[in-house]
């Protein structure tokens, strides 16, 4: 017999407030681990789409707007511009690379994005790389001889079920324009998981209005300046003009952290007031624990266990359940990122790796011990200076 | 000399506790006491009379206000308090009336949980001399059971059980059959007596059993022994 079995044992002789502190504490450790493990994926999400381009080229409106419907089709489309602004940027010799993107309808939930190759080639400065799991990706295609192919999105496959070769239409009135699968992308864990990529020129053919239309519309360039220092000039540019704007997307990123910077503040109180009520509880799970067996530790005392030992034992219990909470919050934690990792990635395409460990998990463990120990100290400390005799006194 | 041939010695044994009002109760005032070696001694008293505190400041687990106790020749309160918990485990066994066997342990354990405060024997020979007391008291049946699960006759056997777990040589027990029917209390005093005759201990137990008092080497009377019975506040 050791101190750890009599605490063990002690523990499972109150195995109902035991179990329900284990829960409490786990269920704080679950939140603070989701909420920390979501912001950071939603952060590192944010980042890994924005920084393959440093200009993105729209239609005049909200720039906010026009990043999170071309880089994470978080937002509605703004509205086109005209072909000849890619045009513009592909022969201006400040452009590294130019890439078009028109954004359509939705196929089951999932946009269409009509873009050129260029979109998936693979560059040196480029984060994210496109490789293939089934198909081909489509050509270079002239507005008069579209082919209709498309390229799908990890997720989308996954979810549609489609195959290389399938056909596939959203709406009676797509039925002359069905699209046939031609490739499916490997997982990027991107927006453009849940993308259905077509040439621009399928895209045209398919919207009626543009299909008439003289000057091809899109709904932003994405442009790759030379030098970094060509950029304020492109920037300027088009901002200038009457029908465009340029926008820094680190900028908008910058935007978009300041607000999550905010709701992090608060989610911060949060789990701090979460970790307090669950210190709390613990404490008074393990002071009324004390309380109840003041004769027991006196019989110990009693029997020669040192004040030092019955002070470990107390901290030993305390320490242990929040050991398991904080083991069974980290496994709590992970699902319910998993959950809120679907959920992002259905309603939004932001996705999230919530299996994924840093120091985070060990800081959690490690920092759940020491709010355990300091939790069990004066329920210790009354342990520790129990009075043998007083508390020895025959019962009436 | 007188040391080496006692297992305990009392001398100008007081304790009081204060009673407010700068008032004084003196519970015990104990000029002297030896017990022998190997004895049995039966305290008796009545109820008030200080039985409970001497074995109290004998075992080292109340403070006396002034005066010595030696216990097998160490001045049990001149060693610091871990050091007197340490000796208490290897020297004294303890059979509480009221039992104080601890809830959520088997018997079993419960005896062994005393062997934990001692190292006096290596791990692997604990369980096997816990069991072997506890079938020595006629417990073999009941070593996974715990105390609500035992009568009150069993739960007593584990506390001597418990008491005499690392082998002390001095064994104090109040009143151990107090809570006890006649029957048990006769089967219960015979095979603490018996264990500790047979392995030398000296025995301070406090009875009022006249069976007890006949089988004892030596009855001491509180009234005699302790100067403070009968003592208003002062």
């Amino acid at each position: 017999m050791t101190v750890v079995s009599v605490a063990w044992t002690y523990l499972r002789g109150r195995a109902v407030t035991s179990a329900l502190t284990i829960f409490s504490i786990a269920l704080g450790v679950s939140l603070v681990i989701a909420s920390v493990l979501l912001t950071q994926g939603i952060r590192a999400s944010f980042i890994e789409g924005t920084t393959d381009y440093n200009l993105i080229v729209g239609a005049k409106g909200s720039p906010t707007q026009l990043v999170l419907s071309a880089v994470f089709r978080l937002d509605v489309a703004t509205p086109n511009i005209l072909y000849s602004v890619y045009e513009q940027l592909q022969d201006d010799d400040r452009v590294n690379i130019a890439v078009p993107v028109s954004l359509g309808d939705a196929y089951q939930g999932f946009r269409y994005v009509a873009t050129t190759p260029e979109y998936f080639a693979p560059q040196p400065w480029r984060r994210k790389s496109f490789r293939l799991a089934q198909g081909r990706l489509f050509t270079h295609e002239p507005p008069e001889a579209p082919t209709y192919g498309a390229v799908l999105g990890a997720a989308v496959a996954r979810r549609t079920g489609l195959r290389a070769g399938d056909q596939f239409y959203e709406g009676e009135e797509m039925a002359e324009y069905p699209l046939t699968v031609v490739g499916i992308l490997r997982p990027t864990h991107s927006a453009d998981d849940r993308a259905i990529f077509c040439s621009l020129a399928t895209y045209w053919d398919m919207n009626e209005i543009a299909r008439e239309m003289p000057v091809k519309p899109l709904t932003a360039v994405l442009v790759r300046p030379q030098r970094m220092s060509d950029l304020p000039g492109l920037h300027r540019e088009f901002n200038v003009r009457g029908e465009t704007q340029a926008v820094f997307p680190s900028a908008i990123l910058l935007t978009i952290f300041q607000l999550l910077s905010l709701a992090e503040e608060v989610l911060t109180i949060i789990l701090i007031l979460v970790a307090v009520v669950v210190m709390l509880y613990l404490f008074v799970s393990m002071y009324s624990a004390t309380l109840e067996r003041k004769r027991e530790i006196a019989t110990m005392r009693a029997l020669g266990a040192r004040r030092l030992t019955i002070l470990s034992l107390v901290l030993l219990e305390s320490t242990t359940l929040a050991l398991f909470g904080a083991i069974f919050g980290l496994v709590g934690g992970h699902g319910l990122t998993c959950v809120g990792t679907y959920l992002l990635a259905q309603r939004s395409g932001i996705t999230l790796h919530p299996f994924q460990l840093s120091p985070l998990q060990l800081a959690v463990v490690i920092g759940v011990m020491i709010l355990g120990i300091v939790a069990g100290l004066i329920p210790a400390m009354l342990a520790y200076r129990t009075e043998v005799a007083e508390n020895l006194a025959p019962l009436s | 000399m007188r040391q080496a041939q006692a297992a305990v010695t009392l001398r100008g044994l007081q304790k009081s506790f204060p009673l407010g009002n700068g008032r004084v109760l003196e519970i015990l005032n104990i000029p002297q006491l030896v017990l022998p070696v190997g004895s049995a001694t039966v305290l008796t008293g009545l109820s008030g009379s200080g039985k409970t505190t001497l074995l109290n400041l004998i075992a080292g687990i109340a403070v006396p206000s002034a005066g010595k106790i030696w216990v097998h020749n160490a001045d049990i309160f001149a060693l610091p308090e871990p050091q007197r918990d340490r000796f208490r485990a290897q020297h004294i066994g303890y059979i509480f009336q009221t039992f104080n066997l601890l809830a959520p342990f088997t018997a079993l354990e419960n005896v062994m949980l005393s062997m934990l405060f001692a190292p006096v024997m290596a791990r692997s020979e604990q369980r096997q001399r816990a069991q072997c007391l506890l079938s020595q008291l006629g417990l073999s049946a009941r070593l996974h059971h715990k105390p609500p699960q035992l009568s009150r006759g069993e739960q007593q056997r584990v506390t001597i059980a418990r008491a005499l777990a690392n082998n002390p040589p001095l064994v104090l027990a109040d009143e151990p059959c107090a809570n006890l029917d006649a029957r048990t209390a006769q089967v219960v005093l015979a095979a603490l007596l018996t264990i500790c005759r047979q392995a030398h201990k000296t025995l301070l137990l406090v009875s009022h059993d006249v069976t007890v008092l006949g089988a004892a080497d030596r009855v001491l009377d509180m009234a005699e022994i302790n100067r403070a019975v009968g003592m208003e506040p002062v």
